[in-house]
């Protein structure tokens, strides 16, 4: 790791109860580094999305295990590495779900424009909202899925 | 803060109107409370269904997938639903996903 980095890891289990964790944990080590509120609610939706997702592959592989083997599976985690920069600060979402194509979703990832009622679809949103809250948002999928919110710092000594 | 003070739904029934007012954080943890609090009140075409999001702290795309819902639910039916006193930061995520011409009234 390099010298000018410092790095922060969390690990929850892969619940929807402990995203709100997440969150605040994200919240204080935004403001402690010098975000914008809404610099820091925007990230907030974009890493809670990350984890909603780590928490729905995590579910699809407890019943596909439990289904294959009349068993259930380890409990399965979320690793959230928060990672400060001077400039930025980027949020690392890793699960170690299998159950989840990130290349056919960046395809689906799109806002509701121009559609009607009858169009509008109630879910898949949450890879638009990350990557349209962060200034970069990178998916990959090998060994579960990593995702890696990226927010740049603008400091007002920079003006 | 409770546990179970997460989402606070308050509902409130007026003649030819019912507004629940949505409190707290609307995620994939509260969604289960917020979908069937929301199951019964779409059935009821006699009135117009208005949700106050004046104290929703946060939602996430769960949770706007679930107004989406209703509001699906409650055109198929063609009874009226809207959504009012937005806060801006969550006025700002509908703004994002194109659904607030859906939601809010026209001014």
């Amino acid at each position: 790791m390099n010298e000018n980095e410092d790095l922060i890891t969390l690990k929850v289990p892969a619940a929807a109860e402990y995203i709100d964790l997440v969150r605040l944990t994200l919240y204080g080590l935004a403001v402690k580094i010098g975000f914008s509120y809404e610099e820091i609610e925007d990230m907030k939706v974009a890493v809670s999305e990350a984890c909603n997702n780590a928490v729905l592959h995590a579910y699809g592989d407890i019943r596909s295990h439990a289904a294959l083997t009349g068993t259930l599976a380890e409990a399965p985690h979320i690793e959230v590495r928060f990672v400060k920069r001077y400039d930025a600060l980027s949020i690392i979402v890793k699960d170690e779900g299998t159950s989840f194509d990130a290349a056919a979703a960046a395809k689906l990832a799109q806002p509701v424009d121009g559609k009607t009622i009858d169009e509008l679809q109630a879910g898949g949103l949450g890879l638009y909202l990350m990557q349209a809250l962060m200034d970069d948002v990178v998916v990959s999928s090998e060994m579960g899925t990593e995702v890696v919110l990226t927010k740049r710092l603008i400091r007002s000594g920079d003006h | 803060m409770k546990h179970n003070d997460k989402l606070v739904l308050r509902t409130e029934n007026q003649e030819g109107k019912c507004t629940v007012y949505v409190g707290g954080e609307l995620d994939l943890e509260s969604a289960v409370q917020m979908r069937a609090a929301m199951s019964p009140l779409i059935e009821l075409t006699d009135r117009e269904l208005v949700l106050n999001l004046q104290e929703l702290r946060y939602v996430d795309s769960t949770g706007i997938g679930i107004l989406v819902s209703v509001l699906k639910a409650r055109h198929a039916k063609e009874a009226p639903f809207t959504v009012t006193a937005v806060p801006p930061h969550i006025r700002k995520l509908f703004d994002m996903t194109g659904i607030t011409p859906f939601l809010l009234k026209q001014a």
